[in-house]
């Protein structure tokens, strides 16, 4: 297991090391020179050429690499080209609107996604079945930025009950926060409870035909009980969509913050796409794929632990 | 061969202007006033983002919004475009050869750190100004030589060449002047907590999402400011910015769609304000042969077919609900220095389709249009796109991200460009470096001696009637040479919600100075 | 996107010869069209391809604008309505409908082409050649799908091949892992050996065996790819990094919607309901052909 484990740290490190070289790269082939976007209607060749002399743009790129991985690894991530704001300091700021949202949205979603798969898992062949599975074929189906228009269309412009946008600090106003953060991550969350729900009833059906299940209920075991045991043992499986589950949510979470204007990481990468803002664009997609790799890490190792049979062919080693 | 017909469209369009621009002068503080509250914060929602509050290096229309409430100029501009003084005293006085320039300055001012405000607070903004490496002032502060401390209330300019656009670059951000106490703490990073003299004083911000002011009590005018604070955020969407002005979330929309006023004005609680701004919107043709093949590129015949198969007042009721005011020419109806009578071609789709016949071109005569995606934008190209190709163009479209566009526009590498300027109060900045050989805004490449010689004539002429009889020529000439197509000028529209006393001219910038909320 | 991939032994079944495989297929057959659900995917699925093909030829131009005609309702001249442009939303439905076909269609076609020759021959020969290429595969991989596909539209530039190709790059891990996982699990079974000790080519080997045997992997895979694709074409069209106008996409069509929600929502709904609908049909189709393909999951 310690082998095992160590294994996967080693390639998650060299796979986050190889990832920064291609987010730095990617960003320079962005088309458009980031200090054009901070000249404005101006195009005076020395203010052009001053403002990359400030951010380092006049250097080979692999200079510029390096020195940016080096500052990295002591936990400086350079300034913002827009505003000198140090990057981190902005990631701090951000990352945790972006967490909360993918929090409350993973809530929801384990929360119907668990209760439609139970419940129609149990009540199978009934109507209650029919519509929590007509519910996640449907889920799965809408995308989740037409979602968000049809929530602002409904909640925001015709009933006037929620916000269309507005985030606001929890700290600041809990309420409000919750108020501006609801839409949103009910969005997010449906998709995900879709696929849960979906996953939930497949895993679960196949746990109640399991053979040491009948043993149980002819030994007169009660019906929940034998159903907690069951939920109890396809709980890997809800491990494992989680974990795969959750690129797709980072993606979600990109088209649900630019559409409710949430000051999250999905927002920020997209304005620092259109600003050519390169140090917020590699802070962000970095700090993201990590999360993404830990993660993924996570549930490996997670998985490993459950299900001990799994451990060689878990991971893409 | 000359198909332009004399119709005084552009007539109609001053006479609308005219009227918006009396119906809404200085914003909402008229007719029956409703009850006020002292303080609050005011939130108000932004189109775009500030970037740095640096008034050396700052370059976005967001952060002169944000300027007016925390960071005065020399001078400021009115309703009118006519320069007044804000931090000076009076109006610049000019030497008889119009290279001195003295500037008298308000007494007894404090900047927001406390730091008194006088001459050598001046000099030392406008030295930045002139020298910091990444200022973006520099080419509008060129023609001074040398700013000298006269005395503790004024300053005097040395300047190497007469140059009548000084005033009007004084009152934007060349003129602001910040506080130097802050500037020797923060130095380069001055914009992340920028300190000057005005009516709220920064507190912090959210990069990229809000920023938020509270009241100077060092203001010199700090009776007239009700408000206790300003929250600006930014918000790109205009729909997201309505919804939430409708649901009361916020106090100010700035830019709300033109389709959205029908319905917002109706709205109870809800007061619209419009502003019938300096900007334009043009096509550019790139008329440069060694960068654009095209048979445009050598034709002004066929530069005026295209120009005439346009019908600017539909595209002005289609895209804009009418809201802008349509027109030919860069300068707008506000300047002292426009034209008396301007007439614009008509939309005349026989006379193009003439011409292009003529042309000896095989048709439908293929034509990119290349454009900064926007939805507004593109909205406009497919209506341009179906009139040209009604009269035998073949219009294709070409979306560009903003940044891109801008490159692929100073290179040449484009047909037609369809883009805007904000305009400047001085009509100066409305052509010179757009339409002068060479300049780093010209798309079209027009490259024309006598153009250049008039432009350059009109800015070191210091006498009102002879500079706007110059630039009557200047715009005769661009006419006959056709390297832009004017389409409008933008009007934009101010969504108010529980506030009063917000200011909304021509400029666009909403300043929030006397603004007060409402029960 | 869709459910957990089931890289293990989706081709057990079907062994060497062609003609046993036959017989197989025509089961395989049987099993999926005595499934209601999976029928009615296949009618959406077939229906949103008749429209992609037929319905531009049939109905007006998607891109006449008419003034006179600004955001109407749905009325009998227009059964959609009309758009800000006076375009015939019907029409555009139908020309997007082509787009995502395309979309959908040629970008997994690019990622099953290259995944697939790339995912067969590193699972086949292992060694160094693996050790490096996966790596490579575990760096794209470690970008969530939509980012991946974001940063490449946004640096190729929005039009329909840049879109298609900033797909098909994306999905190119996903079909490589899955192809991998086969050659690796069919190379260890006796008739590959058998062919192997006959001296059978490597080539004749992964064309002739592996392949054919993991070919329901591959079906299973598209079916949950091209809805993906569909989504994302309609997603990078909606941030602007999608298509050209005025060529009609539901992406490009859901984000002038927007602009007029309060007044217009009609034209939020019907490109919506179109991707819905689409997606669905594909998803029960793919649910309808992994049941057929893998009878011992029956539920």
């Amino acid at each position: 297991m310690t082998r095992f484990i160590l294994q996967r740290v080693i390639t998650s490190v060299i796979t986050l090391f190889l990832a920064s070289i291609v987010v730095f790269i990617g960003a320079r082939m962005l088309p458009g020179d980031p200090a054009q976007v901070l000249a404005g209607e101006s195009a005076d060749p020395a203010l052009l050429e001053a403002i990359r002399e400030q951010f380092g743009l006049n250097q080979p790129i692999w200079v510029q690499y390096f020195t940016y991985i080096g500052q990295a690894l002591t936990g400086n991530l350079g300034v913002s080209t827009r505003d000198n704001i140090p990057v981190a300091e902005i990631l701090l700021q951000r990352l945790p609107i972006t967490l909360e949202l993918a929090g409350l949205a993973i809530l929801i979603g384990l929360v119907i996604g668990i209760t439609a798969g139970v419940v129609s898992a149990v009540k199978r062949g009934t109507f209650v079945d029919y519509v929590a599975t007509g519910f996640g074929l449907v889920g799965l189906s809408v995308p989740s930025f037409w979602l968000g228009l049809l929530a602002i269309l409904l909640f925001a412009i015709t009933w006037q009950v929620l916000p269309a946008s507005g985030f606001v600090g929890f700290a600041e106003d809990p309420i409000g926060n919750l108020r501006g953060m609801i839409l949103p991550a009910t969005v997010l969350g449906i998709g995900l409870s879709a696929v849960l729900m979906r996953q939930t009833r497949a895993a679960l059906l196949g746990q109640l035909s399991a053979d040491y299940v009948r043993t149980a209920r002819s030994k007169g075991v009660t019906r929940g009980r034998e159903v907690s045991h069951a939920l109890r043992n396809s709980l890997t499986t809800v491990v494992t969509v989680l974990g795969l589950q959750l690129g797709a949510l980072i993606g979600g979470a990109i088209v649900t913050e630019q559409i409710f204007v949430i000051p999250g990481f999905g927002k920020l990468i997209i304005d620092a796409v259109a600003a050519r803002n390169y140090p917020i664009l590699q802070g962000a997609v970095l700090v993201a794929v990590t999360g993404y790799v830990l993660v993924n890490l996570l549930v490996d190792v997670a998985y490993a632990y459950l299900n001990p049979r799994m451990r060689l062919s878990g991971g893409s080693e | 061969m000359k198909t332009r017909s004399k119709v005084a469209l552009a007539t109609t369009a001053i006479v609308a202007l005219l009227l918006t621009a009396c119906s809404t002068p200085g914003g909402a503080g008229q007719g029956a006033e409703p009850e006020t509250t002292a303080g609050g914060v005011a939130v108000v929602s932004l189109a775009g983002e500030p970037g740095t509050l640096d008034p050396s290096t700052a370059n976005t229309f967001t952060a002169r919004i944000i300027f007016t409430s925390v960071c005065e100029k020399l001078y400021d501009a009115d309703d009118n475009l006519e320069l007044v003084p804000q931090l000076a005293a009076e109006l610049p006085e000019v030497s008889e050869d119009g290279l001195t320039v003295d500037i008298a300055l308000r007494e007894g001012v404090t900047f927001n750190d406390g730091t008194p405000f006088d001459a050598t607070a001046v000099k030392i903004s406008l030295d930045r100004h002139r020298t910091l490496p990444t200022s973006a002032r520099k080419l509008e502060l060129a023609a001074i030589s040398d700013v000298a401390v006269v005395d503790d209330s004024t300053v005097r300019l040395t300047l190497s060449r007469p140059f009548s656009p000084l005033g009007a670059q004084l009152a934007d951000r060349a003129g602001a002047i910040m506080s130097p106490t802050a500037l020797e703490e923060l130095g380069d990073d001055f914009g992340s907590s920028p300190v000057c003299v005005g009516p709220f004083a920064f507190e912090d911000q959210v990069s990229g999402s809000e920023m938020n002011f509270v009241k100077s009590d060092f203001y010199y005018d700090k009776d007239k400011v009700k408000l206790d604070g300003v929250t600006y955020q930014f918000v790109t969407d205009a729909n997201i910015r309505v919804a939430n002005l409708r649901s009361g979330d916020i106090n100010v929309a700035e830019r709300v769609n033109a389709s959205d006023l029908p319905q917002l004005k109706t709205e109870a609680g809800i007061e619209i304000l419009e502003s019938a701004t300096i900007a334009y919107q043009s096509v550019s043709i790139n008329v440069d042969p060694a960068t654009s093949s095209n048979p445009l590129a050598t034709s002004v015949d066929l530069r005026r077919a295209f120009e005439l198969s346009l019908d600017r007042e539909a595209v002005n009721d289609v895209v804009f609900n009418g809201t802008n005011v349509v027109d030919c020419i860069p300068l707008p109806g506000q300047s002292a220095f426009r034209p008396d009578d301007v007439t614009c071609s008509e939309f005349d789709p026989e006379a193009a389709r003439k011409i292009l016949e003529d042309s000896g071109e095989t048709l439908p005569l293929a034509v990119e249009l290349m454009y900064p995606s926007s939805p507004t934008a593109q909205k406009t190209v497919e209506v341009i796109q179906q009139m040209a190709n009604d009269v035998g163009f073949d219009v294709t479209l070409k979306p560009v991200e903003f940044i891109s566009a801008l490159e692929a526009g100073r290179a040449g590498d484009f047909e037609m460009f369809l883009i805007g300027w904000s305009g400047r109060i001085d009509p100066d900045g409305d052509v010179n470096d757009l339409v002068t050989s060479g300049g780093s805004n010209n798309f079209s490449r027009v490259s024309d001696p006598q153009l250049d010689s008039l432009v350059a004539e009109a800015a070191s002429v210091t006498d009102t009637d002879a500079r706007k009889d110059l630039y009557e020529q200047v715009l005769t000439r661009i006419d006959e040479l056709k390297p832009n197509i004017y389409l409008y000028h933008d009007s934009w529209f101010l969504g108010l919600s529980g506030i009063t006393g917000v200011e909304y001219s021509s400029d666009a910038i909403p300043r929030f100075k006397t603004a007060s909320l409402t029960e | 996107m869709t459910s957990v991939p089931k890289t293990t032994n989706l081709s057990t079944f079907g062994a060497t010869g062609s003609r046993k495989s036959q017989a197989q297929w025509r089961r395989v057959m049987r099993r999926f069209l005595k499934r209601p659900l999976a029928v009615i995917g296949l009618v959406l699925v077939v229906a949103f391809i008749l429209v992609a093909v037929f319905g531009p030829l049939l109905l007006p131009d998607p891109n006449k604008q008419d003034f006179a005609t600004l955001l109407q309702p749905p009325s009998l001249a227009h059964l959609l309505g009309t758009d800000d442009l006076g375009r015939d939303v019907l029409s555009r439905i139908a020309s997007g409908a082509r787009v995502s076909l395309l979309a959908g269609v040629l970008s997994t076609t690019i990622a099953m082409v290259i995944g697939i020759t790339l995912g067969l021959i590193t699972g086949f020969y292992r060694g160094w050649f693996d050790v490096v290429f996966m790596r490579i595969i575990d760096v794209m991989l470690a970008f969530p799908f939509l980012i991946f596909a974001v940063g490449l539209a946004a640096i190729l530039g929005a039009s329909l091949t840049n879109v298609i190709i900033a797909l098909g790059v994306s999905q190119i891990p996903e079909v490589v892992r899955i192809a991998r996982g086969e050659a690796m699990a069919i190379r260890e079974q006796e008739f590959v050996s058998g062919a192997v000790a006959d001296g059978a080519r490597d080539f004749t080997i992964m064309a002739r065996y592996i392949a054919p045997n993991a070919a329901s992997a591959f079906i299973v895979q598209a079916t949950v790819a091209i809805p993906g694709a569909i989504i994302g074409e309609a997603t990078l069209s909606f941030l602007g990094l999608g298509v050209q106008p005025p060529m009609a996409s539901w992406g490009i069509m859901l984000t002038s919607a927007q602009q007029f929600l309060a007044q217009a929502p009609y034209l939020a709904l019907f490109p919506g309901i179109a991707i819905a609908l689409t997606t669905l049909g594909f998803n029960l189709l793919g649910d309808g052909l992994r049941d057929a393909l893998d009878p011992k999951e029956k539920r």
